[in-house]
């Protein structure tokens, strides 16, 4: 009951962050279609340097007609983005999260290969691999926006951190810990509140704030999840809480499951708090004066160019 | 450090599109279908090559609500490229674009 309330709030403000972001947008509807405004959101991952290439992209799609061509053109065309060097710091980033991802589903197999779970243990994996892509996915995006690969991969430490600190760092506190309602308040509100308001005071910005939550909330979850994967890997059945009734299967099964709610529920709130978080820094902060921005790229007639307004 | 591999199929394959009306400005997506590649192989392809001197871009203006489109021709060291590779798999030797990968 109490996870369904934490859902229901976190999808609540959502949904109200994006009604403020852009009330018009919110009740009418995208004024573009999907292919130009998931190609528009992937050229904007591409560095200064690589800007161009985006804007050739969405020109491209701008004289494709056909649902479909439109759509398997952009998609390819994300994917390039998504790939497209260069990294930078992002690579160390990204690689370090694979590894983290990777070494969790195989610990995962393992532990299902060793006590012999069955069906369903192994649905719940397929589900893991796919919410690990989706994260790796996101994750990649986030790292390539500036400012937000080092506070973000610092905020994910600090939330796992605090996590583990109130369950003493040990495989017994992951496993058999129950936190009191003061430390549920500050790891669910305290840690993801914090997190998005260093975010915006780093960035001096709410919406790399926004993003540096957003990051924490996905490394944080994937270096817990690690943590308490291992913690099954390594106790099994055994430590608390005592349970009557039920065979070592039931138990190791139960705990991978556990886990694995732990990690959606734990990435979800950090990062809707954070979110909220970020808002209040950037509100508190006051308004910056409006910056002199560069204006659209406008692409120019001249070969190898584009230039700025 | 930039790596000084050869050029892939696909990479020799638009070299050769446009290699086949060297002054024409060609646009990306028609590209892609000339040789059959999708716009994700396509995309970093044409990167690889404008990063390394061997392929001019442009805009063409947009007409209408139509956007700005991009547009891509061989440079002259692009030329001599595609020619050396032509010329080394035509005398069957060693192809030796590495080099000249590396170079341009």
């Amino acid at each position: 009951m109490p996870l369904l309330f934490i859902l229901m709030m976190c999808l609540l403000g959502i949904g109200i962050a994006m009604f403020r972001r852009s009330p018009q947008a919110f009740l009418d509807g995208p004024s573009e279609d999907m292919p130009t405004r998931l190609l528009r959101w992937a050229a904007g991952l591409l560095s200064a340097q690589r800007a161009e290439w985006g804007q050739a992209m969405l020109g491209e799609l701008g004289h494709l007609d056909g649902r479909i061509r439109r759509l398997r053109f952009t998609l390819g065309c994300v994917i390039a983005v998504l790939l497209l060097p260069p990294w930078g710091r992002a690579a160390a980033g990204v690689w370090a999260m694979i590894a983290v991802a990777v070494g969790s589903v195989g610990l995962y197999a393992s532990v299902a290969i060793r006590y012999g779970l069955g069906v369903g243990d192994w649905v719940a994996a397929a589900i893991l691999v796919v919410f690990l892509a989706g994260y790796l996915l996101a994750a990649s995006a986030l790292l390539r926006r500036p400012g937000v690969a080092i506070p973000g991969l610092l905020g994910g430490l600090f939330v796992a951190l605090a996590w583990l600190a109130m369950r003493g760092f040990t495989f017994y506190g992951v496993i058999g810990t129950i936190p009191t309602m003061w430390e549920k308040l500050a790891l669910v509100i305290g840690v993801p509140l914090v997190v998005g308001a260093a975010g915006t005071l780093s960035g001096r910005d709410a919406a790399v704030g926004r993003r540096v939550a957003r990051l924490a909330a996905i490394s944080g979850g994937l270096g817990l999840y690690l943590y308490a994967t291992l913690a099954v890997a390594v106790l099994g059945a055994g430590g608390p809480p005592e349970v009557t009734g039920w065979t070592v299967r039931d138990i190791v099964s139960d705990r991978l499951a556990n886990n694995l709610i732990d990690l959606l529920l734990l990435s979800l709130v950090t990062a809707t708090v954070g979110w909220a978080g970020a808002a209040a820094a950037a509100r508190l902060r006051g308004r910056p004066p409006a910056p002199t921005l560069p204006g659209p790229f406008i692409p120019n007639a001249h070969p190898g160019t584009g230039e700025e307004v | 450090m930039q790596r000084n591999r050869p050029p892939s199929a696909q990479t020799i394959s638009v070299l050769r599109a446009l290699a086949a009306d060297p002054a024409q400005w060609r646009y990306g997506y028609d590209l892609a279908t000339e040789v059959h590649l999708k716009s994700g192989s396509l995309y970093p392809i044409l990167v690889r090559l404008a990063d390394r001197g061997l392929l001019e871009t442009s805009w063409e203006p947009g007409v209408g609500s139509r956007p700005p489109r991009h547009l891509y021709r061989l440079t002259p060291v692009g030329r001599e490229f595609v020619a050396a590779l032509t010329a080394a798999r035509a005398g069957r030797t060693v192809p030796h674009p590495r080099s000249r990968w590396s170079e341009a």
